[in-house]
């Protein structure tokens, strides 16, 4: 069991952002996170991630509990993620941004320039590696987040919308990206909204609802189930499916 | 270009009291140089802090009086050159910069400012009423050389070069942290805390870092001003005008830029110099009304400073020159 | 007795203390903005004060609102003409403005008004009162009375106005709060002319009863930034508390100790917050 999250709250005075949810992740996944906005998806991941201690609940990582750790350690152990809308360093290069994340495990300015040449290699960054990170748009920048992350040498990588506001010839080349990701031994958890990529990629999924998981399986059956489709769209619609 | 400019900067400042040696004024002129590279070893060590890792210290005059007094305390109560105070005054700033970061970075930026603001007033306080360090009225320095160890000089040539020495020693130091991991970390940490404890950085540790590479560098800057002036009290020391100059010295030619605070330092202390003339007396009030207005639009119009402003217009002028090229 | 005296001087202090801190707290709450004018602000409402009483006569309920007018355009102006350029910012620019902003406004002051002290003419409010064997001066009881009330006024305002209301959505959220259709630039402004407008009725309270020169707005920002951290983030409840024991802290270390020492308590009490608790009483660890 790489990551386990048990019964994990968060609670902003008294709203409820995340009521109780577990996630079980075991090396090698890769799990989907869905759910309408507001579910509590992203929280969650925050709270996984580190950036956010939860109000009650635990997170072992590899054994390790990571539950009250910083941002900070959890990178260290080998949890990595991006952010819904992209973090990137904007005045620093394309490559700087990249080498900050390969400083992690390089310590010397050398070898974090190799590691991060590789990383710009692999997500198709390489030409562009002297361009400000302002200077791409989003679909861009959320590639060199990625990449940057990517650096870190992370074990479990969270990706939060990595893939949101791409066209679909850039969502293929994201979906491509992040199975070769997976073939280089990385575990990921994803949050995403485009059904086109949790039925592609993820094996395995779990449904967000008002900081609930209501549902969790293949995705197939999971976009099928009568109380995911109410979380969607209404209970009229729920009905209708099961007539 | 670099290179070359950089050749010709560094000649520049090794022959220039050589240079205004023939000159009417060249005692004034020298003078006037030596000031110039003391301020800027002030402010590029306040940069090292305030500019490339984005902390804001209002009250660095901290650093600067524990390394002004220490000299001349070991001095005025023990006889010992003053050159042992040196590393006493590095010693204790130390300590200072630990008390000051160490619970502040974890928080906000602002606690970092407010606390450098309220450190800096107790201190002068508590120094400005403690007879051991001279109270109001002040230490000072030998009054003539007992040996080359007092570093006392008739001339202000030899101050010009011991001062060029430490400015290069300051500068080399910061272009090295430029290009390690505290360099790259530190970047990150200004342009985006979040984003960067979410690659690893440890934050806290690294503004400390920042921290006490700056005190360490500003105590020497303090240390040479006792060494060369001889006298330290509350105001020259710990006074809100030294935070200010080293702010506004590094701020006006580029904080978070290698050369910025030269520039700057080559433009304010002769302009103060020249003003002090006219307006009568350093500190005075006129002199802060510029240097608040200067610092505010600073702020407000270029914060990046003369460097990034020159940097701008170049790229927009080679960028019009290439779409000339490209009409034609 | 005497005792009890320099606590209830203290408390009445503290309540000058609390109002002119809770200006700072609400743009802090509302814009994560400190600014390092803020003493500043309650230096000029002094001499606005001054001014008013000189060329216009009448008494504190003449002066106190000019203050508090004169301040309030002050506030407001500075947030048009300075604040909201740098909000959008790096650090250094923001952190800079105000403390640039703060030298020019006090060494402004010393040109105009000359660097020595001045007290106000003696005005209605004098006389000292007997209350069960403790001496207060009548200046002493008004301002520590109305720097109170105003200060429950401006929370009162905050939290049960309309308008109130507008402005913390705009400290919660600004772009929900444009989604409402509130102008977060109009609310901002106005924040910055209330803590302006506060601060500058604090001064003016002051100074009733002390001589004040352009040089005190410094110590003026230091407690303030000492009675918003202890008070907590954003939290006017939190400075009108810290206010007291401020004021208490203040009076009590110069009566025990030398009248120096009443300023180092205070500003070691800073330290030690920052050290052990520095979300204050009532603010919440961010």
């Amino acid at each position: 069991m790489l990551l386990s999250a048990e019964k994990v709250a968060k609670h902003f005075g008294s709203f409820r952002a995340v009521a109780g949810a577990d996630l079980a992740v075991e090396e090698g996944e890769i799990v989907g996170l869905i759910g309408p906005n507001g579910a509590g998806k992203s929280t969650f991941f925050n709270c996984i991630a580190g950036d956010t201690p939860p109000t009650s609940g635990r997170i072992l990582f590899d054994g390790v509990d990571v539950t009250a750790a910083p941002a900070e350690t959890h990178a260290r152990l080998g949890i990595g993620r991006t952010f819904q809308v992209p973090a990137t360093f904007a005045d620093m290069t394309i490559l700087d941004n990249v080498m900050v994340g390969a400083f992690l495990r390089h310590r010397q300015q050398g070898a974090a320039r190799d590691r991060a040449f590789e990383v710009l290699e692999l997500t198709g960054l390489k030409e562009q590696w002297r361009q400000r990170a302002s200077s791409l748009g989003t679909p861009g920048r959320k590639r060199l987040e990625i990449a940057r992350v990517l650096a870190t040498g992370p074990r479990l990588m969270l990706l939060d919308e990595a893939l949101a506001g791409l066209t679909p010839s850039e969502i293929q080349r994201a979906i491509e990206l992040v199975r070769q990701i997976h073939a280089l031994g990385v575990t990921l958890v994803i949050v995403e909204h485009i059904m086109e990529v949790i039925l592609t990629l993820t094996r395995r999924v779990l449904v967000f609802n008002q900081g609930h998981v209501i549902a969790s399986g293949r995705p197939q059956e999971v976009v099928e189930d009568p109380a995911v489709i109410e979380a969607y769209l209404g209970r009229g619609h729920a009905r209708a499916a099961r007539s | 270009m670099r290179r070359w400019g950089l050749l010709a900067l560094a000649v520049a400042l090794l022959a220039y009291p050589w240079l205004v040696a023939g000159t009417d004024s060249a005692a004034f002129l020298q003078d006037t140089g030596a000031l110039v590279l003391l301020a800027a070893v002030g402010a590029s060590a306040w940069n090292i802090v305030g500019g490339y890792a984005g902390q804001i210290s209002v009250g660095h005059a901290i650093f600067f009086g524990a390394g002004a007094y220490l000299p001349l305390l070991v001095y005025q109560h023990w006889q010992w050159s003053p050159l042992f105070g040196v590393p006493l005054g590095v010693a204790v700033s130390l300590v200072i910069a630990v008390f000051i970061g160490f619970p502040t970075f974890r928080l906000v930026g602002h606690y970092f400012s407010m606390a450098t603001i309220a450190v800096a007033e107790l201190v002068r306080i508590i120094v400005g009423n403690w007879d051991f360090v001279g109270a109001a009225i002040g230490l000072q320095g030998p009054a003539t050389a007992r040996g080359w160890y007092d570093v006392i000089f008739r001339s202000s040539v030899p101050y010009y070069y011991i001062f060029l020495v430490a400015l290069a020693l300051v500068l080399l130091v910061t272009w090295r942290m430029q290009q390690s991991r505290l360099g790259y970390y530190l970047g990150a940490i200004r342009a985006g805390e979040r984003a960067a404890r979410s690659l690893g950085v440890p934050v806290r540790r690294y503004k400390l870092y920042a921290l006490m590479l700056s005190a360490a560098f500003t105590s020497l800057a303090g240390s040479l001003y006792a060494l060369k002036t001889g006298f330290i009290d509350p105001d020259s020391g710990l006074g809100i005008l030294v935070s200010v100059q080293m702010i506004i010295t590094a701020a006006l030619g580029g904080a978070g830029t290698l050369f910025g605070p030269l520039l700057g330092a080559a433009i304010l202390v002769p302009l103060q110099t020249a003003t002090n003339t006219w307006l009568g007396g350093s500190g005075s009030g006129l002199t802060f009304i510029v240097y608040g207005g200067v610092i505010v639009f600073i702020a407000r119009f270029e914060p990046g400073g003369l460097l990034e402003m020159w940097q701008r217009l170049r790229t927009a002028r080679r960028g019009r020159r290439g779409e000339a090229r490209h009409a034609a | 007795m005497i005792l009890l005296q320099v606590i209830v001087g203290g408390l009445l202090l503290g309540a000058v203390y609390a109002l002119l801190s809770a200006g700072l707290t609400l743009i802090w709450g509302m814009m994560n903005f400190i600014n390092f004018a803020h003493g500043e602000f309650v230096m000029l409402g002094m001499y606005a004060a001054l001014l008013a009483l000189t060329w216009i006569g009448g008494g504190p309920a003449v002066f106190g609102p000019v203050a508090a007018l004169a301040l309030f355009l002050l506030g407001v102006l500075i947030y048009f003409g300075l604040i909201r350029g740098v909000m959008r910012g790096p650090m250094l620019a923001q952190i800079l403005s105000t403390f640039g902003l703060a030298l020019l406004l006090r060494y402004s002051a010393f040109f105009v008004f000359s660097p020595n002290f001045v007290t106000m003419p003696p005005t209605v409010l004098s006389g000292t009162l007997d209350i069960g064997g403790i001496l207060v001066t009548v200046p002493q009881l008004v301002a520590g009375g109305v720097a109170a009330a105003l200060t429950l006024g401006m929370h009162l305002l905050l939290t049960r106005t309309a308008i109130g209301s507008q402005l913390l959505a705009v400290a919660e959220d600004r772009s929900a709060a444009m989604l409402m259709g509130i102008r977060p630039d109009r609310m901002q402004a106005l924040a910055w002319g209330l803590s302006a407008a506060s601060a500058g009725i604090a001064g003016a309270l002051w100074a009733i009863s002390f001589p004040f020169s352009p040089a005190v707005g410094e110590s003026f920002a230091l407690i303030a930034f000492v009675v918003v951290t202890l008070g907590g983030f954003g939290s006017v409840p939190g400075a009108m508390l810290a206010g007291f024991l401020v004021g208490l802290i203040q009076a009590l270390s110069g009566y025990l100790f030398e009248p120096i020492y009443k300023d180092v308590a205070v500003y070691g009490l800073f330290v030690a917050l920052l050290w052990f608790r520095p979300q204050g009483l009532l603010g919440k660890t961010t």
